[in-house]
Formats: C-alpha cells, sequence, structure tokens
C-alpha cells in the first residue's frame, strides 16, 4: 500500500483531526447494508471489501440491483430512510466512518467525499443557477464568503469546459453534456479527497460521453483526482478506471486491474457480462445472454448467489460461499473453479501477451 | 434507391449459428424526401400574423427503403430527427414534404380516412421506456387487450384472450396466463418491455418501429430482447425499423445501418461496411468513439475524433454540409455545397465530398477506424 503524499500534499484544506497521514486513503472492509421491507430484510450489501489509493480509479460494475449504487452511498451515510450499515468498516484516512452520526458525517460530505449523481436533469436545481449552486457546497461546507465562492464557481465552470458566463444560467438553459460538466464542477467545489461518479454518463450521446470522459480522464491527471465509478457500462470503466470490482447480487464477484480482469476475466459471471456487451471493435458474434434472473436479496440462495444461473456450477456451489481467492497479479476472485490452493495458476483463456507477467506481488 | 444485398455480409451476431438466412424480400417501406419541419411560433403576434419565426427542420429530406423481414438499424445522436422519422413511419407525426409509401401504397396522406386504421394495424411502434409505457393501475392483459378492442379485431371475448395468451407466450413470458393478471410493479424491467413487446405483437404487424426499445435495460437482458426481437424476425418475418443511439447494438442486430445527423442521412450501407469502411467522417468518428469493453491500447486514445461541442440546434442548420462546422476534414467545398448521398460501392452511400468519387477512391487523410484482427 504506497501513500501518495505529493497527492494529499496538493489539499487545500487541512485534513480532518483523527486522520492518520499514513493511512491509505479508502479502505472498506466487510461492509453490510441492509435496506427493512415490509416483507423481511433485503440484503443490499453483503460483506464487500476494497480500497481505493490515492490518485486511482476504481469502477463498481454490476447489473441494477447488484449493489453498486447502496455500497457507494453507504460511504458517506448517504442511505435511504429504510437503510442501514449492519456491519463492517468504512476508513477514510484510516477514520472510520460508519459510526459516525449525522452531524458528523456531514462534515465529509463534498469535502472528502463527493458524489456526482446520475440524471443531471433530476439533480440539480431548476429554479437556481448554477454558479449559486456550485457556491453554495463552498458557502456552507468551507465557511467561504460569498463573493469568493461565486468567484471560485466560475473557475471550476472553466475548469469543466464552460465558459466562465455561464454561472448565471439556468440548467434549462444548458444541454445534457454541460449540466453533467456542471455537477462535475460542483462534486469538485470543495476540492475533495474522492469524487464518486454514479453513472455519469447514462444516458448522454456517445459522443458527448466520450467528451465526458476525455474530461475525467484530464481531470484525474491534473488534480490528482481519486475517483469511484459506478456503472452498468463496462466501456466507461475500460475506458477510465485503473481497477474494476464486479458486483453480483451484493458481493464482490472479482476484482482487480482494469486490463487483467477484462482481457481475461476469471469469474463466469465476468465472462458473461463481458461477453453480453455489444462491441463494434469485435466480430458480429453470437452475443451472451445470462439465462434466469438475480435472486431476490431478502432470501438469498445458499453458497454463490450466482449458482443458480452459472453455466460452471458444481454441487459445492450452491452449499458453500466461495471465498475470496487472490492470484498472483492481484485479481481476486470468489468462486469455487479457483480452490484456495492453485491461486498461481494461469486462468483459463489468460493472455500470455498481457502488458506485464502475471506474478508479480500482490499489492 | 434499390439496396442490393452483397453477398457475402454475414449475419448479425445474435442468432444461433444455424439460424437461416433470411431471404431478401420486396420492398415494404419506402420514404422519399421525408421532410418534417415545425413551425418556431413565439408570442402573440406570431399567432396573429401566422407567419412562423422559422423552422425547426428535424427531418430535412431523407430517403430510405426497408424490404421485408429486414432490419434496418437508424443511428444518430439526440436531434438528429431519428424518433422524428419513426414518428412519421407510424403516423403519429405529420410530414410536411416527401411521401411514405408502405408496402407499394402511397401512405403518406391517411389521416382521416378509415385506411389509417388499417395501416395502423400493419406498423407498430414500441416505445423506449417500459415503465412509461406500462398503465400502472391496469394488468397486462388488459394492456395486451386494448389494442384489440381499439382495433375491433377478435370475433368473441375468447378469442381475444387466445390472441393475448399467444401474444404473451411470443415475447416470452411464460406461463403467459400467469403473466395475465399481473400488474407491471410485479415485473422486471426486461419483463415490462416483454409486455410492450406483446402489445405490439397482438396486432400481428408487418413492420415494428422499435425507438431505443433496449437503452433503458441491463446488459444481460438488454441482449435477452435483442435476441427476441430477432427470433421473431425469423418466425413471423418480421421487418424492423431499429432506431437507436447506440452504434454498438444496430452493429449486432441491423442488417443495414443508417446513420442520421441534424435531420439528414450522411451514411447508409450494410452494417459491415458502414462500420468497417465509413466514408463519411462523422460516421468514422461516431464508430471511433463507440464504447467497447477493451481497455484502450497505447495510442488509440490519441487515433480516436472526439468532435468538438454538440449537435447544432435543428432551428440553425448550417449551410453547406450540415455537419461541416465539428467535421476535422472540412475543406471549402463543404461551407457551400451540401453533399447528396453518393454511392461508394457494396450497396452503401456516404452524404460526404470526399465520397464523390464512388468506390475507387481512397479515403484521403481521412481518419479511418481499423478493426483489429479477429
Amino acid at each position: 500500500m504506497t501513500v501518495d503524499l505529493a497527492i494529499r500534499g496538493r489539499r487545500q484544506w487541512p485534513m480532518p483531526k483523527q486522520a492518520d497521514p499514513a493511512a491509505p486513503l479508502l479502505r472498506v472492509e466487510d461492509l453490510s447494508v441492509r435496506f427493512r421491507m415490509p416483507n423481511g430484510s433485503v440484503k443490499a450489501v453483503d460483506g464487500v471489501s476494497f480500497g481505493l489509493d490515492d490518485g486511482e480509479a476504481l469502477g463498481i460494475a454490476g447489473e441494477s440491483g447488484c449493489g453498486k449504487t447502496t455500497t457507494a452511498l453507504s460511504l458517506v451515510k448517504l442511505l435511504p430512510a429504510n437503510g442501514y450499515i449492519k456491519g463492517g468498516r468504512v476508513e477514510l484516512f484510516g477514520i472510520d466512518l460508519v459510526p459516525k452520526t449525522e452531524l458528523q458525517i456531514a462534515r465529509y460530505r463534498w469535502r472528502e467525499i463527493s458524489i456526482v449523481f446520475q440524471g443531471a436533469m433530476n439533480a440539480l436545481n431548476p429554479v437556481q443557477r448554477i454558479g449559486d449552486q456550485i457556491a453554495e457546497p463552498i458557502e456552507i461546507r468551507l465557511g467561504q464568503p460569498r463573493e469568493s465562492s461565486r468567484k471560485r464557481a466560475g473557475e471550476l465552470l472553466e475548469l469543466v469546459g464552460i465558459p466562465r458566463e455561464r454561472v448565471a444560467s439556468y440548467p434549462h438553459e444548458l444541454s445534457g453534456g454541460m449540466r453533467q460538466r456542471a455537477m462535475i464542477a460542483m462534486a469538485l467545489a470543495c476540492d475533495p479527497a474522492i469524487v464518486i461518479g454514479d453513472e455519469p454518463t447514462t444516458a448522454l450521446d456517445v459522443m458527448v460521453q466520450a467528451q465526458i470522459l476525455q474530461l475525467l480522464e484530464r481531470l484525474r491527471r491534473d488534480l490528482g483526482l481519486s475517483l469511484i465509478l459506478i456503472t452498468h457500462d463496462l466501456s466507461v470503466i475500460a475506458e477510465t478506471c485503473d481497477r474494476v470490482m464486479i458486483m453480483y447480487a451484493g458481493r464482490v464477484a472479482e476484482e482487480g486491474q482494469v486490463r487483467r480482469v477484462f482481457s481475461a476475466p476469471r469469474h463466469p459471471y465476468t465472462q458473461k457480462l463481458l461477453s453480453s456487451f455489444p462491441n463494434v471493435r469485435t466480430d458480429r458474434r453470437t452475443l451472451e445472454v445470462i439465462p434466469g434472473m438475480p435472486p431476490d436479496l431478502r432470501n438469498p440462495p445458499p453458497g454463490c448467489r450466482f449458482a443458480p444461473r452459472c453455466p460452471s456450477a458444481m454441487p459445492v456451489c450452491s452449499e458453500v460461499v466461495p471465498p475470496e481467492v487472490r492470484f498472483a497479479d492481484g485479481v481476486r476472485v470468489a468462486c469455487h473453479l479457483y480452490p484456495t490452493s492453485d491461486v498461481t495458476s494461469d486462468p483459463p483463456g489468460a493472455r500470455p501477451a498481457a502488458p506485464t507477467a502475471a506474478g508479480e506481488p500482490a499489492p | 434507391m434499390t439496396v442490393i444485398a452483397e453477398p457475402g455480409i454475414p449475419e448479425p451476431g445474435i442468432p444461433e449459428p444455424e439460424s437461416p438466412p433470411v431471404a431478401p424480400g420486396r420492398e415494404l417501406l419506402r420514404l422519399e424526401n421525408l421532410q418534417v419541419h415545425f413551425p418556431i411560433r413565439g408570442g402573440v403576434m406570431d399567432m396573429i400574423t401566422r407567419h412562423p419565426r422559422g423552422y425547426v427542420r428535424a427531418v430535412d429530406g431523407i430517403d430510405l427503403t426497408i424490404n421485408q423481414g429486414e432490419i434496418l438499424g437508424l443511428v444518430g445522436e439526440s436531434g438528429s430527427g431519428k424518433t422524428t422519422t419513426g414518428r412519421v413511419v407510424v403516423k403519429l407525426t405529420r410530414q410536411t414534404g416527401g411521401r411514405v409509401v408502405f408496402d407499394g401504397q402511397d401512405v403518406s396522406d391517411l389521416w382521416g380516412t378509415g385506411k389509417l386504421r388499417a395501416y395502423r394495424r400493419r406498423v407498430q411502434l414500441i416505445f423506449q421506456d417500459p415503465y412509461e409505457t406500462l398503465n400502472p393501475k391496469h394488468t397486462i392483459a388488459e394492456f395486451v387487450r386494448e389494442p384489440l378492442e381499439v382495433n375491433g379485431i377478435g370475433t368473441s371475448r375468447q378469442d381475444r384472450e387466445q390472441r393475448i395468451l399467444a401474444a404473451l407466450e411470443t415475447a416470452g413470458l411464460r406461463p403467459a396466463a400467469d403473466f395475465a393478471a399481473r400488474f407491471p410493479h410485479e415485473l422486471s424491467g426486461g419483463q415490462r418491455q416483454r409486455v410492450v413487446i406483446a402489445g405490439a405483437l397482438v396486432m400481428d404487424p408487418d413492420l415494428v418501429v422499435a425507438d431505443e426499445p433496449v437503452s433503458m435495460l441491463d446488459v444481460s437482458i438488454r441482449t435477452e430482447l435483442l435476441r427476441l426481437m430477432l427470433d421473431l424476425r425469423r418466425e413471423r418475418g418480421l421487418t424492423y425499423l431499429f432506431i437507436t443511439h447506440d452504434l454498438s447494438v444496430a452493429w449486432v442486430l441491423a442488417d443495414r445501418i443508417a446513420v442520421m445527423y441534424l435531420g439528414r442521412i450522411m451514411e447508409i450501407g450494410p452494417a459491415e461496411r458502414v462500420i468497417r469502411m465509413p466514408r463519411n467522417p462523422y460516421t468514422q468518428a461516431l464508430v471511433s468513439v463507440s464504447p467497447s469493453p477493451d481497455p484502450p491500447e497505447p495510442g488509440e486514445r490519441a487515433a480516436r475524433t472526439i468532435l468538438v461541442g454538440e449537435t447544432p440546434d435543428a432551428a440553425h442548420v448550417p449551410p453547406g454540409c450540415r455537419f461541416h462546422p465539428r467535421c476535422p476534414l472540412v475543406f471549402d467545398r463543404c461551407r457551400v455545397d451540401e453533399p447528396p448521398l453518393f454511392d461508394v460501392g457494396g450497396g452503401q452511400q456516404a452524404a460526404c465530398w470526399l465520397a464523390e468519387d464512388g468506390p475507387g477512391a481512397q479515403l484521403g487523410n481521412a481518419r479511418r477506424f481499423d478493426a483489429p484482427e479477429g
């Protein structure tokens, strides 16, 4: 675990008091989230662990209902009223955020972790000028005077490629792509340590999506941004992220470097997901269909949750929860196909010509 | 305009390999110089004088044919006029110019005639959003029954119920009787979209206009529905006008692809040719930024053409080639003259002065997307 102090040194605001300067940026351990429902408790997130280093971009992917958004929202405890964190730790600079009260966690929102929400049209206030909306978190969270907050709002708009004069525009006067840029500017307002993008490019045209991804890439490079990107669109992750975490039914199926996971997926779910993705760069091949539906999380199947839909399911899969196995190249997989004893063996279909040979020590 | 299916163009990727190729059918739908111009009316004065301030040229002269059993992918970004084109075909929007010919008959002006109802029976629309299309207070059976009642199809109540169950079954909702009594909130997104498809199928249409039918859905469900649509074509000889913003969905599904920009067709041809050998710089740019789960190779990012800005407003269509203000290969002529669709061989046509010399011409300095082998 390396801590990029250069990036932390760029912070404009002091670190939280209890922060451990040597601790990793974000460490989530065994996070479990439940939703209370009239007819039972939904195990939306069940024992999810991951980390994020300074300047790194992590993509969380999966289908609707896999718990990817819930995982992200629980980092800053923005869960709906019927949701609660059942267990686990969310450590930011070594500070556990889970036991924080609503008043305490509010200090971390925007300043330390900000979220670019899905659907910019609905997330922006239609009757407030763009500049005022961006200035608001600066005024409230950082206690800056109104004038300098407004000035910073203009700078932020310029940073995301919108002319400064647009501070006076209302959301309806901006195009879809510009609204999404404004949302990103707002997320950057308080110079947060982590920006979470929840489907930041869904519902945008391909060309506008390419522009937004280009912007995120530039911001990462220039600001040393640490990014968590939540999307069902694997292409967005391939384009912008260093690491990817594939979730299924509230659990991690596979996690590792994007290049390794996407070029040689090990978990059957990842394999299916990748081969059901239409892609103009490949032949017009048979697209895979994943039979069946994700399980009802009020009453998930015992063992591996993907087992009922898995083409490689074995008897053990429907009985025992597969442990996470970490391969030599740092990819971890929760699947019984990979017994803990032979983790060093290459996965089926692994490309020998991967950029760096599998064999470097796990981080 | 006739398009000859070129031998050697593979079938779309989704059906099982053993699926028989669809026989090239006769022409089912033809759009001739179709135009939809919406008047812009501002204040009271405009209402009095009845002179609009201008026109939004949503569809600005397109020619298109779809043959029986064919899937035509109509691809474009927001504001390209693709949805308006679909709405004209299903007669929800009236064209302001040009002709619509369906099955050999001019159906441009059916309004107020009994023929409109007959036409709408044969041409069905599937909307984008299965959450908004279905009435939450109606059961699935009621949703599928409505078009039958409106059109007076079915001899008896029993006959209608039979048709409803058959349509649900065909759309993959099995057991149909079980689904018929349910409400939309009891179904998943994929199942809802199947209900919408069943609502179209119950009319036993010849042509289905599908407007972004899968863009709201998860990848695995999306594939299931695309496969269902291909199965329906194989089993019932259905013809599709498939409208999408996603070139890669058109790539796996469509026989031919038409790319629209600001009310015009920029390029049209067999899917293989349009994706692998795009001749219009706009298509080239679209293909180069098309989403792919393969992490970019070194240098691939630089080879991409990310256009600056967004599609202009259709009320202010640029002179000359309407794409010229954003075109990376623009030259003098583009600013003055609008290029027609030039034949570039193999049934492919491109509206670009660089394609003027036809099939033999090189792309010049045009940046071309090269597909990786395999």
